[in-house]
């Protein structure tokens, strides 16, 4: 018995090698070369032209084909696809209508991300179009990822760096069509030359999904074409006015983005502290040496978000068109200011040292809200709903102010219910009956956000006897409140995309 | 320029995903999945029966696969699970070695000649305690044929027990049945090309959009602008697809089919050549007289005016006209019927044998159609009768054994073994390759059945299954790409798969474990022809001489690579004869007298209608395209969770989620008379009111489904029982 037992697992561990008689040996073009000729242009793109995916959604039902050879033919990581597949709801107008839609990179003719990464790791090829990442350029910022309203490139843990759909720009280049063009059992998917609407055009956007119209649906919670102009068209079936993604309602919390959440009140807690206008330095509250502090931990946490920090030198590559850069630069010029504030009045006599003791004090508040300020644009310039321009200026700076003036509890108690307000007011969207960015927010933060939301309050009420009883008794509860209000400012944010499926 | 000193165009992460000429066909692929060689080899999932490339090392291991251009049946093209195919190999709950239930209850690593031992002893204590009916195999559609017919022979002709069955039972037995008793033989005559010849296309409880989505992109490669109508009580992705949805009520099919037959026999559009090849046209008619639309339309929610229209158009001479039916027919109480009412109108209309016609079943899994010829356990290895004498004998001369070793009965069907092992009377089980603790329909039953067992042998390729947690013992398999054999499709394609992996640890293919038990059982001389998979195969071959599925010019695997795989029947050496082929194009069936026959009954009520307690009605099936019935192995690739939902989730029509106070995400409780299961509400109308969807795949989701049975085909009914929702707090 052991005999055969053993004969038979040495049979199993025995593959036939390539040279065996199943092997298939030659060099030929590509098997599926008929199939695919139709499905990518003839020429190159021409002047003013660029490639685009061409969706037929009367041909997609859904098999998810293309995400699955995306992966294989790109050799992905195990998770990792680069095409999507979702479903359209037809909606009040249509209840009944439904619709898969699959998804890529849109190589948009204006690309958020590409105007948003610092180092210039993103480029759009001159002649195709295709909005091309440069993998060892990257340093896993992830602020790509932010403002891309399609949410299309994806973090790899792994490797440190985002990735993301490049229509097989090499494929395409010898001729071969992508892989999810290539794959799609319905010939749904296939690369069409389309001309380039240009910006000046951009209040004329087509609606994504009803090429003949250019009325947004604000409901549907797919991202407006305006921001970054998409070129992927989907054509074949009228989609009705009213439809909506399928995972629109899904209460699924953003990314905390801890290094991010740290940072931002960190920093702008250092930058209140150091700039206030506390009547005298006490030795009971050194606030300019707890400034300080707190401003570098906060610098030095935002080193954590990135996934390629020693690359991040090339920051200057995107002042033209990311805030993040911008954001880099200004904290860069505010960062000596805590250390001379602090060091600068021990120094032994300079000349002129007084002079600079001054300049310093005086810079403080200019630099420092000017480097809020880029931080305030970096969110503001993602076009989420929760992010505008005024909710996160209120937070930053309020956050800022109410450190300034922790030392003046008759300032700091109205500053701090103030900022306090506005947040619990934004909870009535949870009632609203229309589907809205704020709706969902809202119910974000009420429902799988909510201890998060209840520790934030009390926080905040708590600093108010704290603070009556001694600066340094509110400082950490007001840190605490601050970060956790920082929490739910990544959590709950709703980040567009393109259509997911029902709970998947 | 100092802009470009500035920006890395290249690096490590950039090589990454460099791509380079792959060869051998295939375009370019990653530089660094470049293969040394390619082989070719059919899925292991679905019965279209798709071939994929595999990609290989230069150690003969798959390091990718993609799917073959120039197959007939798939063109280049797979769903999800066919591009995934190697991940389930990889996962990390693989049975690596035998495993055997020790004294304080757990499952412990045992070696190969412990595991034997301890097998053999206790079968054939039982067979000497309790006689031969006293075990039972329940096996599988997902191994090659080689190995269903070693283990169908081993378990009867060898260890001499009596009773098998496959989870093909759950899966097309309805369509097997009505073949058998309509045509004479167990003959789907459709071949792929049907789909692309049609120019009205029905297809009845059949999601093909998801659960076939290769053979879709036949339908949509149709060139003659076909009507494309979907039979269906929900809205299905095929349903949306289509030209047209008829959203009948659940399970008024039949009665549809009845009233369809009634105005077209009314209206004299019938097809005279067809009818002089059948037998019983006369009496059919005098029954679907009583089965006027007005009549049924109660039953079938469809007006009068639909039908009649609908009845024109399956009924235009000028039209071919071919019926496709999957899993909402099979899985009913009355599927068989429902089967055959098509076969009636297909007979009646003229539409079978030309092509673009015929009423087809598409099957479940990879090798069902295998498993209905050489599984040796409802019909005699080869497409014969255990009941007939003449048989016996010739299969019993072909295998070189003695006759007596035939039993001249049929086995126990799958639900009438479950029912003897309830009542004491089977001892042991040995599930190969199939998981019915999830899967088997009202799953508590089974569950309280497990503690009459004295022995249960589960022979998996995990030993996660629902079904392996609760063995006595685990023998670990290979799976699908660690050996070799061949499927049979739904179009009767025969194709082979290769091995391309080591299987871990010292688990064997299932051939080899039958070989092991045959040599540790006392039977190896029987079998001692049986030593590949292709020996087997050449066996088997032989064995289908002369009978309807005569294969037996077919030379070996290397002959059905060269020919890209070859329908039954192939019986004599003819290098002319076309790629794809159907039946009756003559108009000859295979009972004696050449007819085909007309088989009806009056529809019956529903095993358990809704009433006040339970006042809805629970459908299932296919979730989506990336899951695989009880997900043993769809769970295990990253990238097909990606594509369906993690959790179980109800699809409920948003009026009656109103009703019941839930919105979307929310939970909910789904209780029957057996169990309760918790989901989450997909608010959707593609569902009627009163009516609920689960997807199978969810392990809970037999809790709910009530046990009743096709009369004919034994085939369990899971796809109408009654339900109560409540919203669960928690």
């Amino acid at each position: 018995m052991q005999t055969l037992i053993d004969e038979l697992l040495s049979q199993q561990a025995t593959l036939q090698t390539p040279a065996a008689r199943f092997a298939e040996i030659h060099e030929r073009s590509p098997d599926l070369d008929d199939h695919y000729k139709q499905l990518i242009p003839l020429s190159k793109p021409g002047p003013g032209e660029q490639y685009a995916f061409e969706v037929a959604l009367d041909r997609c039902t859904g098999c998810k084909a293309c995400v699955s050879a995306c992966h294989s033919l790109n050799g992905l990581d195990e998770h990792e696809s680069w095409r999507d597949v979702g479903l359209l709801l037809g909606g009040g107008q249509a209840p009944d209508w439904q619709q898969t839609v699959t998804t890529a990179c849109h190589h948009c003719e204006d690309p958020g991300c590409l105007n948003g990464c610092p180092v210039g790791a993103y480029e759009k090829e001159a002649d195709t179009g295709i909005v091309r990442h440069l993998d060892d350029q990257c340093i896993g910022c992830s602020y790509c990822i932010l403002k891309c309203p399609y949410d299309v490139p994806k973090y790899s843990k792994k490797r440190g760096i985002v990735r993301k759909c490049d229509m097989c720009h090499q494929r395409l280049s010898a001729g071969e069509a992508p892989a999810c063009v290539q794959a799609c059992p319905t010939e749904a998917i296939r690369i069409v030359n389309v001309r380039s609407q240009g910006s000046g055009d951009r209040n004329h956007t087509l609606n994504f999904f009803n090429q003949k119209s250019t009325i947004q649906n604000h409901q549907s919670s797919i991202p407006s074409s305006h921001i970054t102009l998409p070129t992927t068209r989907y054509t074949g079936r009228d989609v009705p006015h009213t439809h909506f993604a399928a995972d629109r309602s899904a209460l699924i919390p953003q990314h905390a983005h801890w290094p991010l959440v740290l940072m931002l009140t960190l920093t702008q807690a250092g930058i209140g502290l150091c700039g206030g206008d506390f009547q005298a330095p006490s030795p009971f509250f050194p606030h300019t040496i707890i400034g300080a502090i707190l401003f570098y931990l906060g610098m030095a946490a935002s080193v954590f978000h990135l996934g390629h920090p020693l690359k991040a030198w090339r920051f200057f590559l995107g002042l033209k068109t990311s805030w993040l850069s911008r954001e880099i630069l200004a904290f860069s010029l505010f960062a000596p200011i805590p250390l001379l504030l602090c060091v600068l009045p021990h120094l032994p006599e300079f000349p002129l040292k007084h002079h600079f003791i001054l300049l310093t004090a005086h810079s403080t508040l200019p630099i420092g809200l000017l480097a809020i300020f880029t931080s305030v644009m970096i969110y503001h310039d993602t076009h989420r709903a929760l992010w505008k321009l005024p909710r996160t200026a209120l937070r930053f700076f309020g956050t800022t102010a109410c450190f300034a003036s922790l030392g003046i509890p008759m300032l700091l108690i109205p500053l701090l219910l103030l900022k306090l307000t506005p947040e619990l007011l934004f909870l009535r969207h949870a009632s609203a009956t229309e589907w809205s960015p704020d709706q969902h927010s809202a119910r974000l933060q009420l429902g799988p956000l909510r201890p998060i939301l209840i520790a934030r309050i009390a926080c905040a009420l708590l600093v108010l006897p704290a603070a009556l009883f001694h600066p340094l008794a509110a400082l950490p509860i007001l840190l605490a409140a601050e970060i956790l209000e920082r929490q739910l400012f990544f959590q709950s944010v709703q980040s567009p995309k393109m259509p997911g499926g029902f709970a998947n | 320029m100092f802009d470009r000193l500035l920006k890395q165009h290249t690096g490590p992460l950039t090589r990454d995903l460099v791509q380079t000429p792959g060869d051998f066909g295939l375009g370019k692929v990653p530089a660094r999945l470049k293969p040394a060689a390619a082989t070719v080899s059919i899925c292991g999932y679905c019965a279209t029966g798709c071939q994929l490339k595999i990609h290989l090392d230069d150690k003969g291991e798959a390091i990718n696969l993609s799917p073959q251009a120039g197959y007939p049946v798939n063109l280049g093209m797979a769903c999800p699970k066919g591009w995934q195919a190697l991940d389930p190999l990889a996962a990390s709950d693989r049975a690596t070695t035998p495993l055997l239930r020790d004294a304080s209850g757990q499952l412990v690593h045992c070696d190969w000649s412990t595991a034997l031992r301890t097998f053999t002893e206790k079968f054939h204590s039982i067979k000497k305690n309790h006689g031969h009916e006293a075990a039972a195999f329940l096996s599988t559609g997902q191994i090659p044929f080689e190995e269903m017919a070693f283990l169908g022979c081993l378990w009867k002709f060898g260890m001499g027990f009596l009773h098998g069955d496959a989870n093909t039972r759950q899966c097309m037995a309805t369509a097997v049945t009505a073949y058998k008793q309509s045509f004479g033989f167990d003959a789907p005559p459709a071949s792929y090309a049907d789909f692309e010849e049609s120019d009205v296309i029905v297809l009845v409880g059949s999601n093909l959009c998801i659960a076939h989505p290769i053979l879709w992109q036949r339908i949509m490669r149709n060139k003659r602008n076909p009507h494309i109508i979907v039979i269906d009580p929900r809205a299905t992705e095929t349903a949306q697809a289509a030209t047209q949805h008829i959203r009948l009520k659940p399970k008024g099919d039949l009665a549809f089919l009845y009233s369809l037959a009634h105005c077209i026999i009314r209206e004299g559009r019938i097809d005279a050549d067809s009818l002089a090849n059948t037998v019983g046209y006369e009496a059919f008619a005098d029954f679907v007289k009583h089965h006027s639309p007005e009549k049924n339309e109660a039953c079938t929610g469809i007006s009068i005016a639909e039908t009649e229209a609908f009845a024109r158009l399956v009924s235009d001479p000028a039209k071919r006209v071919s019926w496709w039916w999957t899993m909402g027919v099979n899985q009913s109480h009355e599927g068989v019927r429902t089967a055959q009412a098509m076969i009636n109108l297909a007979l009646i209309t003229g539409n079978i044998g030309k092509p673009g016609t015929g009423a087809n079943s598409i099957t479940g899994q990879c090798n069902a159609m295998g498993s209905r010829l050489f599984s040796n356990t409802t019909s005699l290895v080869g497409g014969h009768d255990f009941a007939n004498a003449e048989h016996r004998q010739k299969v019993a001369t072909i295998l070189g054994i003695p006759t007596a070793c035939i039993p001249d009965s049929a086995s126990l069907a799958y639900d009438e073994i479950l029912d003897a092992a309830a009542a004491g009377k089977i001892k042991a089980l040995w599930i190969v390759a199939t998981n019915p603790f999830h899967s088997w329909i009202d799953q508590e039953k089974l569950l309280r059945l497990r503690e009459n067992l004295e022995f249960l042998v589960v022979q998996d390729m995990y030993h996660s299954t629902e079904s392996a947690r609760v063995a006595d013992l685990v023998l670990p398999a290979a799976g699908w790409g660690e050996k070799e054999g061949c499927f049979i499709n739904s179009e009767r394609r025969i194709g082979t798969t290769k091995a391309v992996r080591k299987a871990p640890g010292i688990a064997l293919s299932d051939f080899r474990i039958f070989r092991l038990i045959a040599e540790a059982w006392g039977c190896g001389e029987m079998f001692s022809r049986w030593t590949t998979p292709e020996a087997a195969f050449l066996i088997l071959r032989d064995l289908t001489k002369d009978r309807p599925c005569d294969i037996s010019c077919i030379q070996g695997y290397d002959h059905l690579d060269a020919m890209g795989g070859i329908q039954w029947p192939f019986p004599e050496s003819n290098a002319t004869l076309p790629r794809e082929r159907r039946l009756f194009a003559d108009g000859r069936y295979y009972h004696p007298d050449g007819k085909a026959r007309f088989l009806f009954d009056p529809p019956s009520e529903l095993p358990e209608a809704p009433d006040e307690a339970f006042p809805f009605l629970l459908l299932t099936g296919r979730g989506t395209s990336s899951q695989w019935h009880t997900q043993s192995r769809t769970a295990k690739s990253d990238i097909l969770q990606k594509l369906s939902p993690a959790e179980p989730y109800v699809e409920i029509h948003p009026e009656d989620a109103r009703a019941l106070g839930v919105s979307e995400n929310d939970h909910v409780i789904i209780r029957s008379r057996r169990g309760e299961v918790r989901a989450r509400v997909y608010a959707a109308p593609t569902v009627s009111r009163g009516e609920v969807f689960l997807p199978m795949h969810y392990p809970e989701v037999n809790r709910l489904t009530h046990s009743s049975f096709d009369p004919h085909s034994r085939q369990p009914n899971y796809k109408a029982c009654a339900v109560s929702l409540r919203r669960s707090l928690s």
